[in-house]
């Protein structure tokens, strides 16, 4: 961080040296909240205070995730769409003196302890000196690529691995029925359809076999009436569907009707076919 | 569903197959008749005053000492807070004031400094009390402590759902993320360890500001705050929490339109009640008491 950034911004200096958090001593920085940046492939994580007499201290944190797809993962974790996107990085949001980006490897976040006018300038002035000295984009997971577009709330997709992420944005089960784990890839998207929200999960497995073998359990687990049609509807009237396609299991929650379970689950199988692998 | 490994799913949730209390911090329908588990009530004081706080946010020491005085002779049926007080603590007693330092939301100084008033008044000297979060199990006060007072601002938190009464007492382990498993599902077992069992005489629960929702890193934005100018008190740290997380729940859904859950869900709340006996969860078993202020109580 320390080539990337001044260490003096708009009357900000820094405040000591930086420090550094691997994904052991992250606790020590953020307790339990550590977890979510272990859920993905964080190594490091560093930190400069910036001060100015008169004003709020201005905290910059640099997240090294591994890999653009984590760096989006972990911002896709938290996200909500409210703040406001001032170009910065990519997906950038500010609100209230919180300012928090992804670009290449990189989840960045710049915040001020109490917003002013001159603090609000600082924050957005060190997102983009940030921005412009890390040169790789990064691309979004692939996996995003195949979600129908069609009802699609943006601002709902959550990129995540494991079992642990599923259950935090939409629990599924407490045992881990879809055999998740750190080498899955999988993106949760909610579908606004009259008026009601239906979830679509795609999970990406290393092999068919692998797939194939999760959505076997999957059913077993979750909709054993389905075992030949793949669609059940559940306790609160809603269906739910999973099928699997090559890699992939696609698993529709929450559809109001049969017909919008089927409609999802085929809208996902024709994207997988254009854009697929 | 039940498969063969007795795999909970959402779908007993929906059935009403497990824990009702669970599924109501899970965000599911919460009408569904839960197994009696006795008659036992815990009783909760919410006091409120408009005057807590001032237009720029800063704290009221002698609102929030006549507050804290109010909810603490409400809880023990006591007209004057000093006898009240002095059936929670001796003078023999040595005390823990388990506060709390988080950045954006500490326990405000004003809330510690009034408890620690009160507890000298009782006759506890200065040398036997000690104000404490992350350095509790190092503070030689803390170490040989015969009560504990649990003080803490309720929020959202994006690891457990809510961080509040329970979840205060994770600095107590040496090792805090050996119960970050299953968004902290197992904080209940904190309060059993024998160190703590029986020590915690009084629960304040800090809700002057509390955040009802998080974004970012420190999962933190004063967007998700609001001035409802109350303070929860009681002994039972479950009720305290499960009255605080309805309150989070009633404001989420005046704000988002919907009754949107938690991510994660706060099911460590009623796994303390249910898995560990540490108080009660169920909000019918719980007598609120409201003190003060009623404009937007929301509970």
């Amino acid at each position: 961080m320390s080539e990337l950034v001044p260490l003096e911004i708009h009357g900000w200096r820094a405040k000591g040296k930086d420090t550094m958090y691997s994904r052991q001593s992250i606790f020590d920085y953020m307790n339990g909240a550590g977890e979510i940046y272990r859920l993905y492939g964080f190594r490091e994580l560093s930190v400069r205070r910036f001060v100015k007499a008169g004003q709020p201290d201005i905290v910059l944190e640099m997240f090294d995730m591994g890999s653009p797809e984590d760096a989006f993962g972990v911002l896709s974790h938290g996200r909500e769409g409210q703040g406001e996107d001032v170009g910065i990085g990519r997906d950038s949001e500010y609100d209230r003196g919180l300012l928090f980006f992804w670009k290449g490897r990189f989840y960045i976040s710049i915040y001020a302890v109490r917003e002013t006018s001159s603090a609000k300038r600082a924050v957005l002035n060190i997102g983009g000196i940030i921005s412009r000295a890390i040169a790789v984009q990064g691309e979004k997971p692939k996996l995003i690529d195949y979600l129908p577009t069609h009802g699609l709330m943006e601002e709902s997709i959550r990129y995540f691995h494991n079992h642990l992420s599923l259950n935090l944005h939409y629990f599924v089960a407490d045992e881990n029925i879809l055999y998740l784990d750190d080498r899955t890839k999988a993106v949760l998207a909610r579908y606004q359809h009259k008026g009601a929200k239906t979830y679509l999960l795609l999970i990406q497995y290393q092999t068919p076999k692998k797939a194939k073998a999760a959505l076997r359990n999957f059913i077993r687990a979750y909709i054993p009436e389905a075992k030949r049609t793949g669609i059940a509807q559940v306790e609160n009237g809603r269906w739910s569907a999973a099928t699997v396609e090559h890699v992939f299991v696609i698993a529709v929650f929450d559809a109001s009707t049969m017909a919008h379970a089927g409609t999802i689950i085929k809208a996902a199988m024709e994207r997988l076919e254009t854009k697929g692998p | 569903m039940k498969g063969s490994r007795e795999v909970i799913t959402r779908r007993d949730f929906l059935k009403g197959t497990a824990c009702t209390t669970l599924a109501a911090a899970m965000g599911f329908p919460a009408e569904l008749e839960e197994k009696s588990k006795g008659s036992k009530r815990t009783r909760v004081i919410l006091v409120r005053d408009p005057d807590a706080m001032d237009k720029r946010g800063l704290t009221d020491p002698g609102v929030i000492q006549r507050m804290l005085d109010q909810a603490v002779s409400a809880l023990l049926n006591k007209e004057d807070p000093l006898e009240a007080w002095k059936l929670l603590i001796n003078p023999t007693d040595v005390v823990g004031i388990k506060s709390n330092e988080w950045g954006p939301l500490p326990t405000p100084t004003e809330v510690e400094q009034t408890i620690k008033r009160r507890i000298l008044n009782v006759g506890v000297p200065e040398g036997d009390m000690s104000i404490d979060d992350r350095g509790v199990l190092r503070n030689p006060i803390f170490r040989r402590a015969s009560v504990l007072v649990n003080a803490c601002t309720f929020r959202t938190h994006h690891w457990s759902g809510v961080g509040g009464c329970l979840k205060n007492y994770i600095m107590f382990v040496r090792f805090p993320f050996r119960y970050h498993g299953d968004s902290c599902a197992n904080l209940g077992a904190i309060w059993k360890f024998p160190k703590l069992k029986g020590k915690t005489r009084l629960n304040v629960l800090v809700v002057l500001h509390p955040l009802f929702h998080g974004i970012g890193p420190h999962h933190f934005s004063s967007r998700y705050t609001w001035d409802y100018k109350g303070i929860l008190v009681g002994t039972d740290p479950v009720a305290l929490d499960a009255v605080g997380l309805s309150l989070l729940r009633a404001k989420r859904i005046e704000y988002f339109g919907e009754d949107r859950p938690l991510s994660p869900p706060a099911k460590h709340i009623a796994i303390a009640d249910a898995k560990y006996n540490v108080g009660v969860s169920d909000l019918r078993r719980i007598e609120l008491v409201k003190l003060g202020w009623k404009k937007g109580s929301l509970i």
